[in-house]
């Protein structure tokens, strides 16, 4: 039987608080000498990543041969090796992991690579510049990265899909900083990460705007920590005192002078958070835990041990073992506490004298009646927190003999969703699996990523499993299984002849397929799959995959890099999203000759429509000529007028060779007789204004008015034109009537008037004249209008007057006393 | 699983879930525009899309853009930038005319070698096409890109709108199914908030293709990850979506409700007008009325004119107008007038208590009297219009078309208002109006009504009548059709003769309505007809035709409130729907099968007494009229609300304005020099 687990407790600040130290397993050797290599430690019980410290002077032994070339060895935390990869690059500036398990590896010249477990990569770059200037440090958290480059200016990634590298504020160094370190984004206030150099003897904190001093005299500093929550900072001066203070550098939390410690030889390691309220200093073969109010507990290893903090404490990996040392969580403390007189702990006494057929359980468990409910929530919250499935099942068993038949209403699920999460804790955690992840951590970070890291160790039957043990969706590991099934099987398939490779495509599509289908992952994009499998140069088992895609937007991008364009195109239109169309577009506009692209187009008749007329659109605003050719190869007529049409109203200068042109393309297409005709028009009507602008010495602006502007200017400026010989003669007679009220020439409009009989009446010009303001003078115009519209144009003109005399004339009396009783309103 | 679970829980339904809330979707405008500013670091200076200006002062108001760190704003406009902040902001539609201007700004800014980080913010979302473009220009290195997702804008209680004035160009013009896409993004939006339609109905070839996007979409998610299964939704009965191309009369009639008319005189922006500062002039009217969000305009305010935001919530007294016939607004802000009149009146009642009363109520009195002082001004600005002769002309052009009277006589009284120099956008409404009414004009008759177009308005207007003429929009058609065109062009003939007997789209006799001033129908006695759209679409709108009709047409009126429960798509009315050009289409979405057997149970209709939406989507845009005729259908029928959306508001100048893509400036210059 195991350990009780108080065993692996020891008690800090008078008892109060326990610190336990859990072997996670035994490692017995399988890494090579922490003292000789640069490490980087996955947080959450991730991977180990080894490269050989070159710095250091190693003897040439039997384990010397893997430190022959420049490479780097990724262990599980249990001891397995995972990984191993040789660099042919420049020199390996930083490495270190992301959140979701990937290795990025930096290098001086800026490019870095992420590596997932199974040694595939994809490289980026910090930019040219960078390149060029070299880079000197990075600093590497989960969603990011921070590098120093060689002119000591400081550049940020963020997140790992390769973008672009931001410059942050100058921090105006005049050398390296002595050690530096970064406070991830999602921990500071601002959301952006802020970067800590020790400076001299102080830290300057740089984020993108701004590079602060800190003004702190005690440094220069050999270690900077910044703990899990971003709050506070562990610093370490060179005299070996360490300082935690706030991460606003307002307040000392506490001191600790690491240079009397027992047993402490050499130089410290590392610096690191155990939690948030404690701190683990590492020397070569000591661990030394200082509390918050500096007292310790100190831990011996065999040899340099490496320290990786987690959110609930921290790792320690050391020659022989693997340990895990936290602050015992509240729940245990109050069950298995020596003397721990709170409900959990009589709950658990009475489950131990329950199995003993003691009659005191009973009596135990009438004494903490009231707080039996939230008694059994603590002990299950406790049995999470053990390692020790034996202990697990004793902490859950409580609840199961006890609780159930103590309790009356009692909701069962933390109870069942504990036991779930055990089992799956449990069997992630053996040995050849090696993810000792605590429950808080899976908490944390989601059973979901949980599954993701196991399909990247290529676990996929115990992923599956899982998935389905919590009912979670089996998409992603099958996807992920197939892609890993295409790269396995690519070296039998690809072998000699022709054709096996066919049936090593079809046998590998039809497993997958089935596979896919029977395990009810009908939503699993097969695209994803096909693009893998079109990686490795498998395009026919890419497209047989495709195949099964059901949706339309995730197969365009593979098709068009397998140069299935025209199926590329039509699946864009068809799936309505015109940006996908314009990325196919511009794409083999691009890539294809032009006949070869509009022949495509054209020839894809009405399915390609929407693609035609987006093409138009775009060409149109960006590439006029490309339309003009588009136009032109497809014969239409009608569009390439339009377009010369455009180019008309937008170009002054060109104006009439446009005009022309439209005119012919117009002529060209029998259709269009009328708008060739207009055409015509429209060239004569500028050839005369281009005369008329000419002939008042280019005072008058013609060019470009229609018509009748052109006849009302010329009224307007008493041109003597001959154009007043308008034949349209209705419109003319509007035209002056406006033109000669413009002008106020009341005189000219009379004569006009009687030029002869006025073919729209004289009723518009009362209207028009009282709309203009000028009722006066339109009251003369009245008399000419007929009769029996004559009361209401004077009302119009606001003569009452002759209003009233107009009625009396015709003998209108209901009219005349409707007048009267308006007018007498009016007043 | 969270939204749709707060859907279907017991608590919601009750009946007294009146209407759906809308102003979550400001909420999470604003919260996504935040985000956006916040990614962000620092000050920055704002570079925004004028046509995104009057959409944004919808859903926030500068002081929160400089909350969020923005120092200074400048219009996306030609011409050198200079910023003092490091951070630039650019805000922008993903149009091809703004990469230049962007570029060009970067690569002076790099010439004078001032440092900057630029970002790029797209709506609604981020676009492989300006990717390449800047990339081609050679600034795609120096920018970042990303995306602010607006959707849906509440310009209403009832109204959401993506504000995207072009959408209908854009499809019928140019063949750019973008905002196709977008509104069914937008759409799945609301089903995300408030569950999915349990049906959706249409008519309409666009509408059609809308609805299949819509439907793909939630099945496409739905399989993806199964977090996001979507419910039936317990408020939305429907989803009726309507392509503006099935009714494009409607918009092509003079809008004759106040707000209708605001929009055809003044015209609204994104709920804002312009008005003479004098009609706003109490400086100290902060409320929300003066917008003052619309940023720094580089000084261009010829005359004092200011922006008011028109809104039914802070303003009652529009929200009692806003739907009557202009012909009785007067009458209503008599009334008003009034009433305030005695409200302040009430002072002079001695006693202290009933004089801290009216102290009590001094602030709504106040604001109420300027509203009135701002509506009474609004009234007189369109009054003399409506009294012009231009436009009493038309619209007895409009009826008579409508009514099929006389139409060579419609088309001389035309000619004539051309010749009297009628606004542009007024004739070539008129002429489309013809087109589409009578089912074409003579050719003989349209070649001489063109040719008097072109000759008053200029030979470059050809490009427009062409595009009218052009399918898939084809309202302006010669008849008979020449041999020659496309079959496209002759299947999208509109038979309105037909549709005008079969569905009772207009009321006889329309003279007689004047007295009816309460009668809703009243406002629209011309539109009416319009609402054929009604016709196509459902019982919704059938009984919109319905509201039309006014009261007076008794068993019409019965058939409307009979089907105000079930939507029943178009039983009934099948073969007048199949006349009409477009896809007719009636889609039931399935819900994840549904965990609370309750849900199933809830077909719209049953759960009696409960009021359920129906939402009605114009696909290109719809007026104010067609949203005061929807008010009111569903005012005459119980259980059923009505939310209105749109890609934006649209009138027919509008439409005409967007299709000749001159923008006003021809239209202004002809105004200057008469």
């Amino acid at each position: 039987m195991a350990d009780h687990p108080t065993a692996s407790w020891q008690a800090m600040q008078n008892g109060n608080v326990f610190y336990r130290q859990q072997r996670l397993y035994t490692l017995d050797g399988k890494l090579p000498s922490l003292g000789d290599c640069i490490v980087a430690g996955c947080r959450n019980g991730g991977p180990l990543a080894l490269m050989r410290d070159s710095t250091k002077i190693i003897a040439i032994g039997s384990a010397t041969s893997t430190f022959a070339k420049s490479q780097i060895q990724v262990y599980s935390p249990s001891g397995e090796g995972l990984l191993l990869f040789g660099w042919d690059q420049a020199k390996i500036i930083r490495f270190g992991w992301t959140g979701d398990e990937r290795l990025v590896v930096l290098n001086e010249e800026g490019v870095y690579r992420l590596y997932d477990l199974q040694g595939d990569y994809t490289q980026f770059s910090l930019g040219t510049d960078a390149g060029e200037v070299g880079i000197t440090d990075a600093r590497i958290h989960e969603n990011g990265l921070v590098a120093l480059t060689g002119s000591l200016q400081l550049l940020e990634v963020k997140g790992w899909e390769g973008g672009k590298s931001l410059t942050l504020a100058n921090p105006n160094l005049s050398q390296p900083p002595a050690v530096w370190t970064l406070i991830p984004p999602d921990l500071t206030i601002s959301r952006h990460v802020e970067v800590l150099l020790s400076v001299e003897a102080s830290i300057v904190s740089v984020d993108n705007l701004e590079a602060v001093d800190q003004r702190l005299s005690r440094g220069p500093f050999t270690h900077l920590a910044p703990s899990p929550n971003g709050k506070s900072l562990a610093l370490l001066t060179v005299t070996g005192l360490l300082w935690v203070v706030s991460t606003d550098f307002q307040r000392g939390l506490a001191e600790f002078d690491t240079t009397s410690v027992a047993g402490a030889e050499g130089l410290v390691r590392q610096v690191e958070w155990c939690g948030n309220d404690a701190i683990l200093v590492t020397w070569d073969a000591l661990v030394l835990l200082v509390g918050p109010f500096g007292d310790t507990l100190q831990y011996f290893y065999a040899g340099p041990t490496f320290a990786v903090t987690e959110v609930d404490g921290v790792r320690v990996i050391g020659p022989d073992t693997s340990d895990f040392i936290q602050k015992v969580p509240a729940s245990s403390v109050s069950v298995f506490r020596p003397g721990s007189a709170s409900p959990s702990a009589i709950l658990f006494d009475a489950w131990e004298n329950f199995n003993n057929r003691s009659p005191k359980a009973d009596e135990n468990i009438r004494s903490i009646k009231p707080d039996l409910a939230a008694a059994v929530d603590e002990v299950i919250d406790a049995a999470g927190q053990e390692w020790e499935p034996t202990w697990q099942r004793r902490l859950l068993s409580v609840r199961r003999k006890l609780g159930k038949s103590f309790l009356d209403l009692y909701n069962s699920t933390d109870f069942v969703n504990m036991g779930k999460t055990l089992k799956v804790l449990n069997a992630v955690r053996q040995f050849e699996v090696g993810i000792p992840i605590t429950h808080f951590q899976y908490n944390y970070l989601s059973p979901t990523h949980l599954i993701s890291r196991l399909t990247s160790r290529n676990l996929h039957l115990l992923a599956l499993h899982i998935s389905y043990f919590l009912s979670l969706s089996p998409d992603d590991v099958l996807k992920h299984w197939a892609s890993a099934k295409i790269t396995k099987s690519k070296p039998i398939s690809s072998g000699t002849a022709n054709d096996t490779d066919m049936t090593g495509d079809e046998e590998v599509s039809r497993a997958i397929v089935e596979k896919f289908e029977k395990l009810g992952g009908a939503s699993v994009s097969y695209a994803e799959i096909a693009k893998k499998a079109w990686e490795v140069g498998r395009t026919r088992l890419a497209t047989m995959l495709l195949d099964h895609e059901p949706r339309a937007s995730d197969q365009v991008p593979l098709l068009l890099m397998m140069k299935e364009d025209r199926l590329a195109l039509q699946k864009a239109v068809d799936s309505g999203d015109t940006d996908l169309v314009y990325h196919v577009l511009l794409q083999l506009y691009n890539r294809l000759p032009l006949g070869v692209f509009f022949r495509l187009i054209e020839d894809g008749g009405s399915s390609l429509a929407p693609a035609s007329r987006l093409l138009q659109v775009y060409a149109r605003e960006q590439n006029p000529e490309m339309l003009r050719d588009f136009y032109y190869s497809d014969d239409r007529r009608v569009e390439s007028a339009v377009l010369c049409l455009e180019e008309a109203r937008r170009m002054k200068a060109t104006k009439v060779t446009s005009i022309k042109a439209a005119q012919k393309f117009f002529s060209e297409d029998k259709e269009r007789s009328f708008e060739a005709k207009m055409m015509d028009e429209y060239s004569r009507l500028l050839a005369i204004q281009q005369t008329l602008e000419k002939e008042t010495t280019d005072k008058i602006e013609f060019f470009g008015l229609s018509i009748d502007e052109t006849i009302k200017k010329c009224l307007l400026m008493a041109c003597p034109n001959a154009l007043t010989s308008s034949s349209r003669n209705s419109k003319f007679w509007y035209l002056k009537l406006h033109a000669l009220t413009a002008t106020r020439d009341f005189e000219g409009l009379e004569t006009f008037s009687r030029s002869k009989r006025s073919p729209i009446g004289y009723e518009a010009f009362v209207r028009h004249l009282v709309e203009k303001g000028h009722a006066k003078e339109a009251v003369s115009y009245v008399q000419r209008c007929d009769a029996h519209k004559r009361i209401d144009l004077y009302v119009e003109c606001g003569e009452w007057v002759m209003a009233g005399k107009e009625c009396k004339e015709r003998g209108d009396r209901a009219r005349l006393e409707c007048l009267d009783q308006i007018a007498s309103t009016m007043k | 699983m969270t939204t749709s679970s707060s859907s279907s829980g017991p608590h919601q339904r009750r009946p007294s879930v009146e209407t759906v809330d809308v102003s979550i979707l400001r909420e999470v405008a604003r919260s996504s525009l935040v985000h956006a500013l916040n990614s962000v670091n620092g000050a920055k200076t704002l570079v925004l899309d004028p046509s995104l200006a009057g959409p944004l002062s919808l859903v926030t108001e500068v002081s929160l853009l400089q909350q969020h760190g923005v120092d200074k704003m400048f219009w996306l406009e030609p011409g050198p930038l200079s910023a003092v902040t490091t951070n630039i902001l650019y805000l922008c539609r993903p149009r091809i005319k703004w990469v230049k201007i962007i570029s060009d700004q970067i690569k002076r800014h790099s010439s004078e070698s001032q440092k900057h980080t630029y970002t790029l913010l797209l709506v609604p979302r981020t676009s492989t096409l300006m990717t390449r473009l800047l990339e081609e220009e050679g600034v795609l290195g120096d920018i970042t890109i990303s995306s602010y997702n607006l959707q849906f804008i509440p310009i209403a209680d009832d109204v959401v709108s993506l504000e995207n004035t072009e959408a209908f160009k854009e499809i019928w013009v140019d063949g750019d199914e973008t905002s196709i896409f977008d509104s069914s993004q937008a759409l799945h939006t609301l089903q995300k908030l408030f569950g999915l339609f349990p049906r959706i109905i249409g008519k309409g070839d666009f509408a059609g293709r809308l609805a299949d996007l819509l439907a793909r979409q939630t099945t496409q998610r739905t399989s993806a990850d199964r977090e996001s299964l979507l419910d039936i939704s317990d408020k939305f009965d429907s989803l009726i979506v309507i392509d503006r191309r099935v009714d494009m009369i409607t918009p092509l009639l003079t809008q004759l409700t106040y707000e209708g008319l605001i929009d055809e005189v003044i015209h609204i922006q994104n709920s804002h007008i312009e008005v003479p500062a004098s009609l706003l002039n109490a400086p100290t009217n902060t409320s929300a009325a003066s917008s003052a969000s619309t940023p720094p305009a580089p000084a261009l305010a010829q005359e004092k004119k200011r922006k008011h935001h028109l809104s039914a919530s802070t303003d009652p007294i529009f929200a009692e107008l806003r739907d009557l016939n202009f012909a009785s607004v007067g009458k209503r802000l008599n009334k008003a007038a009034r009433r305030l009149d005695e409200d302040y009146r009430a002072r002079h009642q001695a006693s202290v208590s009933q004089l801290r009363d009216f102290v009590g109520k001094l602030g709504g009195l106040q604001a109420e009297h300027r509203a009135l002082q701002l509506h009474t001004g609004l009234s007189e600005i369109i009054m003399p219009i409506t009294r012009s002769e231009i436009f009493n002309k038309s619209l007895e052009i409009q009826q008579n078309l409508l009514a099929s009277y006389d139409i060579p006589g419609q088309l001389t009284a035309l000619e004539d208002l051309i010749a009297q120099g009628a606004d542009m956008q007024l004739v070539f409404r008129l002429v489309c109006l013809a087109s589409i009414t009578s089912g074409g004009i003579k050719s003989k008759t349209l070649e001489v009504i063109k040719k008097e177009v072109l000759q008053a308005y200029g030979y470059s207007h050809l490009p427009l009548l062409l595009s009218l003429a052009a399918p898939p929009l084809a309202i302006l058609l010669p008849n008979p059709l020449p041999p020659s065109t496309p079959a496209a062009v002759a299947g999208a003939k509109y038979p309105y003769t037909s549709l005008r007997r079969s569905l009772r789209l207009l009321i006889d006799g329309n003279e007689s309505l004047d007295e009816l001033e309460n009668d809703i129908s009243y406002h629209s006695a011309v539109q009416c007809v319009a609402q054929k759209g009604g016709v196509l679409s459902n019982p919704a709108k059938s009984k919109e035709g319905v509201t039309e009709e006014d009261g007076k047409k008794g068993k019409l009126t019965l058939l409307g409130q009979t089907q105000a429960h079930p939507i029943i798509g178009f039983k009934g009315f099948e073969d007048v729907v199949e006349s009409i050009a477009g896809r007719t289409f009636d889609i039931t979405q399935k819900g994840v099968e549904v965990t609370n057997g309750a849900s199933t149970a809830l077909l719209p209709t049953s759960a009696g007494g409960r009021t359920t939406t129906t939402v009605v989507f114009f696909l290109g845009g719809c007026t104010y009229t067609e949203i005061a005729a929807l008010r009111w259908a569903g005012r005459q029928t119980q259980g059923r609300n009505f939310l209105i959306a749109t890609t934006g508001m649209v009138s027919g100048g509008s439409m005409i304005e967007s299709i000749s893509g001159v923008g006003g400036a021809d239209v202004n210059l002809k105004e200057a020099n008469l």
